[in-house]
């Protein structure tokens, strides 16, 4: 995939993944205060009350580094590990947020 | 920002000066929680190798706002933050790194050095400095500018879609941008995000002053969103115009 194409999947892939645990962290009365680390901590929440499968908040942490490096730096961003894992693991978290109707 | 011009900071005693006084002024504009937060990252980044580390961004400069992030600057390998509360946001680059991208115009960089508090340096913030006075280094500002074009795909992405948050967030960026590249052109070094609308009102860039004030102190409508990027579009209009003139 081309550079340019890459930053922009790593902002969609996180908007989508915050916006899905803001539907949910909602639902589940969690207060997230529009701040991106409480976005990521009420994603660890909601994993510990059962709500996710998985703590994705690693993975909004990685996706905002990620998005800092690229728009505020102009730098390479650091993935660790494949986009391709990225998306699948922000796919699983809109659909949980999906489910809730 | 320390008293001291980065030209009286190039002796031993001058240096010693401006580390001592970082550290004071990173002590009193940090909450305790913050400190603490800051002794930790600190601590990781040295085990890891690290050969810098300053604190940067708005907290550096006592100028926090809601959405600030504790941010901080490292030479070296970027330790795990994960673990630790609020939004941090560890920039780290290698000494190689620093130092060519002090060369290339690179203003995050020259930020460190003339706004940052230096908590740590075994050498290569010392020599960024002495390198941005020897060579008369100054941030490249068309390169700023230049970067507004893929910042103004995203946001009217997020604008089609509706994605207030989003959109608001982008275009904040992209104004802060758009900021700091027109300060820089005018030989004023931009300071943190929340002191912009002030510099750019000095400068004469008013209605771009009064809309990034705005972005940064309120949650706009994607109506308004759509009418800064037009502010933006004038203000860069205008400066092409003066420019060729």
């Amino acid at each position: 995939m081309e550079e340019e194409r890459v930053n922009d999947a790593i902002n969609a892939l996180f908007y989508a993944g915050e916006a899905a645990v803001v539907a949910l962290a909602d639902e589940h009365e969690i207060d997230t205060k529009k701040h991106h680390g409480l976005k990521a901590d009420a994603a660890g929440e909601l994993h510990k009350k059962g709500v996710l499968a998985y703590d994705f908040g690693a993975t909004l942490r990685i996706l905002n580094q990620a998005r800092k490096d690229i728009w505020y730096e102009g730098e390479e961003p650091e993935l660790d590990g494949d986009l391709e894992d990225l998306v699948a693991r922000v796919e699983e978290l809109v659909e949980a947020a999906e489910a809730i109707g | 920002m320390s008293a001291l011009r980065l030209c009286e900071q190039l002796s031993d005693l001058g240096w010693d000066r401006r580390t001592r006084e970082d550290r004071d002024r990173a002590g009193r504009y940090q909450t305790p929680e913050q400190r603490a937060i800051t002794a930790i990252v600190m601590s990781r980044a040295i085990a890891m190798g690290a050969s810098g580390f300053a604190l940067t961004g708005s907290t550096a400069r006592k100028r926090r706002t809601a959405i600030s992030d504790l941010d901080y600057h490292v030479i070296g390998r970027r330790p795990d933050v994960s673990d630790l509360p609020g939004d941090l946001d560890v920039i780290a680059t290698s000494e190689a790194r620093f130092r060519s991208r002090l060369i290339d115009g690179d203003d995050f960089a020259q930020w460190t050095l003339r706004c940052g508090c230096v908590l740590h340096d075994s050498g290569p913030m010392r020599d960024g400095v002495r390198l941005v006075v020897e060579m008369d280094l100054w941030p490249n500002a068309q390169r700023k500018l230049d970067s507004l074009d893929i910042h103004r795909a995203e946001v009217e992405r997020l604008i089609h879609m509706g994605d207030q948050d989003a959109a608001h967030e982008q275009l904040r960026a992209m104004l802060t941008t758009a900021a700091r590249g027109l300060l820089l052109q005018a030989r004023i070094f931009p300071l943190a995000r929340k002191e912009l609308p002030a510099q750019l009102e000095r400068a004469g860039y008013g209605p771009l002053a009064r809309i990034l004030d705005r972005m940064i102190h309120v949650a706009p409508q994607l109506d308004e969103l759509e009418g800064g990027l037009q502010v933006l579009d004038a203000t860069l209009d205008t400066e092409r115009v003066r420019l060729s003139a």
